[in-house]
């Protein structure tokens, strides 16, 4: 028998409220606003009261899937990963880095973004990288 | 923002424009109204009476698009009166001969022509402005998602600087982010043209900084925006795209293009946490976490660094998405280590000057606040303080222009989109949690009840909604906040996406589609 | 008290009276709530009142206090055969003792652990009974309900009163975060979000539907901890129209929820008591 909050960021919009996960046996089981905390000071708006909901929705994707004769597959990890790697490195050596481009996220951590950018500009070798700031 | 969230709560004039607060960001809208309860005043500009201003002691009711007119004409009162900030200008700012040339030309009375605002309404928010002890600016959206979104921007920044409001407490020019971690996506360089920190690509010494750090020799030349690789794709000279998540198909304008566009990739990989309409194009998906399920940080709208933390395994054998870019960067023959978080950050902060006091012990109890250059900054509350990034703050003489597209007898309606208190963005996480989407289950479309009644439409009814791109069939919901002529759409709902209507005009310089306005037409279903 | 707190906490789960603690553990360099239990004494250490220490004092005032009985209630749901002990000042115990009432906690697998508060926070809760009467100290008795939010409002001439509401209410974003902090806010599906009384999408909360629609559900329940108010974004006074329900449920029915004297609820009272509540 366990319960405990863990202390996060809302990740909703940019007001950066901060947000009590509160987990009962491994499980999310609701959220509360920190009462401590100088920017939302207790309160949450309708979105931040139920950002549980999603994390633990049905519709979370629990495998990587391939596009198999038209339609998405569920596979490994080693497949995907071997597959989507071989034919970006295909692309690249046929057409050039720059035949690439990737969309990080706004809703990723900034050291996710910053993955990104690396893994883009570094791995693939191109600067074919934005996101969508400015929706 | 160039100021806090909690400077609002004092500042004796705040002004509101293309910022539908306590429905976007609530959680700034309360501390605006708390500082109306202690006698700030209140002053919103927006074509619609939204919810906040209810309380405002004065509500514009500009037409979409002539923000800059607007402001222009806010500036010439400020001017003709001598209400402007002259020691300011004269040792912090340049341009302003420039800025006083153009202005001229907008007195109240051209500036009423133009965006249907009475002069005398501009004057007194003018006065308001420039005469009250603190006051700060806020926008969110309806100022950046137009063809002229950095005119637009560049405006109020005019008007700040006019009346010496940047650097100071409670003042500033605060743009409100729509989604929680843009800033840091821009901070981190998720942008074709900056590396972390806005250090150009083009830019050798900066280029070499990283090339260093990472064994590597880097691109030198700027890449392609989001809207660029859509065309590059319909082009043939883009082939891949790897897409995390976001959902272009949804949340871009003339979505019929960007799904062309998609349909077109040799190979599309998305990484999400659901299936989205843009999975529809993918060639492989790979299931990512959400922020509950691992460690890092996210940067607020007020520039404030703040702890991500795991409180849940992932969910299925979904994996983090720092896991998932390293694997697929070693196969690519480029290693990037996966470090905790922490390191990643320090990492970060050792590349990125104005992150380079960001250590994740630190950041317990409430994060900081950048630029925190190093490990004793205390985190800065407000930009500009003594003197701007570039020296001197720069006026920009701007005229007005109208949208990219006028309304015709075809389509003699202004089309606009918005968010819903109850959702967000594209839907895609909001939709899913049952609470919210009992709040509000289906699309609508937001008119003036004598433009229902011109065509015939009694609620509830259904109705379409046609534009150059596309049409849309949602309900009608009448509602008198809305000026004549104008219509509505939350963009959230894909069943009735708004973004097949809207327009992929651009603005010139940022790139920023004009979501804002277009023009449409309402048919009866 | 913090070091009482915890020499309590400890013999309790030492003893094996309790299986679990519900309390305040200091966490990331803030007071959360936790659930402490025999095989993590480590966390003991930083057991917390909810008392919040240098920069964080000065920014926020008061005490940090949590819905630790709606807490409880979620564990002791999930885990029926085990036995909770609870931190509680006056007002999460009088929410305890609501529950108990309302036969959401069984209250022989319960035990308090009550916190004086001390006087300036007494007053700045306008709390209408500060003294626990599970206190783990000695205490004075304490008066202390300022009941001058609802003689102002009482004071108003109706249409004056009528005005004051709209205006505040107007502010109401609908966050449902009033409802959702409420300790004695149980139930499974919520009236609040029935089509047919309250209209739904919408901004402020349809007026005056959703909060009245919600006091009339206070009614001999509200225990006055005042965690509603201090959820909303908005800084409405909600608490005070909770207050005034309260009020007139004691004045009519002489019955105060939440606490143990407070006689029968009103629902035991009304009717043939052919409608027992069991
Ligand atoms: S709780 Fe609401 S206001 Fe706060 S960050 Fe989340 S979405 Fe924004
Ligand atoms: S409401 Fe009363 S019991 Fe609760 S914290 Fe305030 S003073 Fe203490
Ligand atoms: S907490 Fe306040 S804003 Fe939220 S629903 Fe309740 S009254 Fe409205």
């Amino acid at each position: 028998m366990r319960y405990e909050t863990i202390p996060t960021t809302c990740s909703y919009c940019g007001c950066g409220c901060e947000v009590l996960l509160q987990v009962l046996d491994g499980e999310l089981i609701g959220v509360l606003p920190s009462k401590a905390s100088p920017i939302n000071e207790g309160s949450l708006c309708i979105k931040g009261w139920n950002l549980h909901e999603f994390v633990v929705s049905e519709r979370r994707l629990r495998k990587p899937m391939l596009r198999k004769g038209g339609s998405l597959v569920e596979t490994s990890w080693e497949e995907a990963l071997d597959e989507v790697a071989g034919r970006l490195a295909k692309i690249k050596s046929e057409s050039g880095p720059d035949s690439i481009a990737a969309l990080s996220s706004a809703k990723c951590t900034n050291e996710e973004n910053y993955l990104m950018q690396r893994f883009v500009r570094a791995a693939i070798g191109t600067n074919n990288v934005d996101h969508c700031a400015r929706l | 923002m160039t100021n806090s969230i909690a400077e609002l709560e004092d500042a004796a004039c705040i002004f509101i424009i293309g910022s539908n607060t306590t429905e976007a960001h609530p959680l700034v809208a309360n501390r605006i109204l708390r500082a109306k309860q202690k006698g700030a005043k209140l002053i919103v500009a927006d074509p619609r009476k939204i919810h906040i201003a209810e309380f405002a002691d004065i509500h514009l009711s500009h037409r979409l698009g002539s923000d800059v007119a607007l402001i222009n004409g806010i500036m010439h009162v400020i001017l003709a009166e001598g209400w402007e900030a002259k020691d300011y200008i004269a040792s912090r700012t340049e341009g302003f001969e420039a800025l006083e040339r153009v202005v001229r030309g907008y007195t109240p009375e051209k500036v009423s022509g133009i965006t249907g605002v009475p002069a005398e309404q501009i004057r007194a928010v003018a006065e308001a402005y420039a005469r009250s002890a603190s006051s700060s600016i806020v926008y969110a959206m309806g100022i950046t998602q137009h063809t002229t979104g950095v005119d637009n921007v560049k405006s109020l920044a005019n008007l700040a600087m006019l009346c010496g409001r940047i650097g100071v407490e409670c003042g500033g020019v605060n743009p409100l982010r729509g989604q929680n971690n843009v800033q840091g996506a821009c901070d981190m360089g998720a942008l074709p043209n900056v590396l972390p920190g806005y250090q150009k690509v083009t830019d050798e010494a900066a280029r070499k900084k990283f090339e260093q750090a990472w064994g590597v020799a880097l691109p030198s030349e700027v890449g392609l925006t989001v809207m660029k690789m859509m065309n590059g794709l319909h082009a043939g000279s883009v082939r891949a795209l790897y897409v995390m998540g976001e959902n272009p198909a949804m949340s871009d304008p003339n979505s019929h293009h960007v799904r062309e566009a998609l349909s077109r990739a040799e190979l599309l990989v998305v990484q999400d946490i659901t299936l989205t309409e843009t999975t529809e194009y993918a060639h492989a998906v790979l299931p990512g976490v959400s922020f509950a399920e691992k460690d890092g940080t996210f940067t607020n709208t007020e520039r404030r660094v703040q702890r991500v933390r795991k409180g849940i395994e992932p969910v299925g054998d979904s994996r983090e998405d720092g896991w998932i870019l390293c694997e697929l960067s070693r196969r690519l023959g480029h290693a990037m280590e996966l470090e905790p978080a922490s390191e990643l950050m320090d990492e970060i902060a050792g590349l990125t000057p104005s992150y380079g006091g960001m250590r994740y012990d630190r950041l317990e109890a409430f994060g900081l606040q950048w630029p925190c250059p190093d490990a004793e900054h205390p985190g800065t509350k407000y930009l500009h303080k003594d003197k701007f990034a570039r020296g001197r703050g720069l006026f920009h003489a701007i005229e007005y222009q109208p949208p990219a597209e006028a309304c015709d007898d075809e389509y003699p309606m202004q089309l606009t989109t918005g968010r819903s208190f109850v959702h967000f963005h594209t839907g895609t996480m909001t939709r899913r949690s049952p609470s919210l989407d009992e709040e509000q289950k289906d699309p609508f479309v937001q008119m003036h009840p004598e433009d229902a009644e011109a065509h015939g439409i009694s609620p509830p009814g259904q109705v379409k909604v046609i534009t150059r791109r596309g049409s849309i069939s949602l309900e009608a919901k009448l509602s008198a906040r809305i000026p004549k002529g104008m219509l509505f759409i939350p963009f959230h709902f894909a069943e009735a996406a708004a973004n097949l209507l809207t327009i992929d005009a651009l603005d010139p310089i940022a790139g920023i589609p004009e979501y804002k306005v277009c023009a449409a037409r309402v048919e009866r279903e | 008290m913090r070091e009482l707190l915890k020499t309590r906490v400890a013999e309790m789960l030492r003893e094996g009276r309790v299986d679990g603690v519900v309390g305040l553990i200091e966490s990331h360099g803030e007071p959360l709530p936790y659930l402490f239990t025999a095989d993590d004494t480590a966390a003991l250490e930083r057991i917390s009142t909810g008392e919040l220490q240098g920069r964080l004092a000065e920014l926020i005032p008061g005490v940090v206090r949590y819905p630790l009985g709606k807490i409880l209630t979620a564990v002791a749901r999930k885990h029926p055969d085990k036995r909770f002990g609870v931190m509680c000042r006056a007002c999460d115990e009088r929410v305890v003792f609501g529950l108990f009432q309302n036969l959401q906690l069984d209250p022989d697998k319960v035990e308090i652990l009550g916190l004086p508060c001390k006087e300036e926070l007494a007053r700045a809760c306008s709390c209408p009974a500060p003294a626990p009467r599970s206190a783990i100290v000695d205490q004075p008795s304490r008066e202390a309900w300022d009941r001058a939010d609802l003689e102002r409002i009482d004071a108003m001439a109706l249409d004056e009163r009528f005005a004051f509401w709209v205006e505040e209410l107007g502010r109401c974003i609908k966050c449902y975060g009033c409802r959702n902090a409420c300790p004695v806010c149980f139930c499974d599906v919520c009236t609040l979000q029935d089509d047919g009384l309250v209209k739904k999408g919408e901004i402020p909360a349809e007026l005056p539907a959703f909060q009245l629609t919600r006091a009339w559900h206070m009614v001999g329940r509200c225990v006055d901890c005042g965690l509603c108010q201090e959820a909303c974004p908005m800084d409405i006074p909600i608490r005070t129209i909770y207050r005034k329900v309260r009020s007139i449920v004691g004045e009519l029915f002489d019955y105060f929820p939440g606490e143990r004297d407070g006689g029968k609820s009103p629902l035991e009272q009304l009717g043939d008591g052919s409608f027992p509540i069991q």
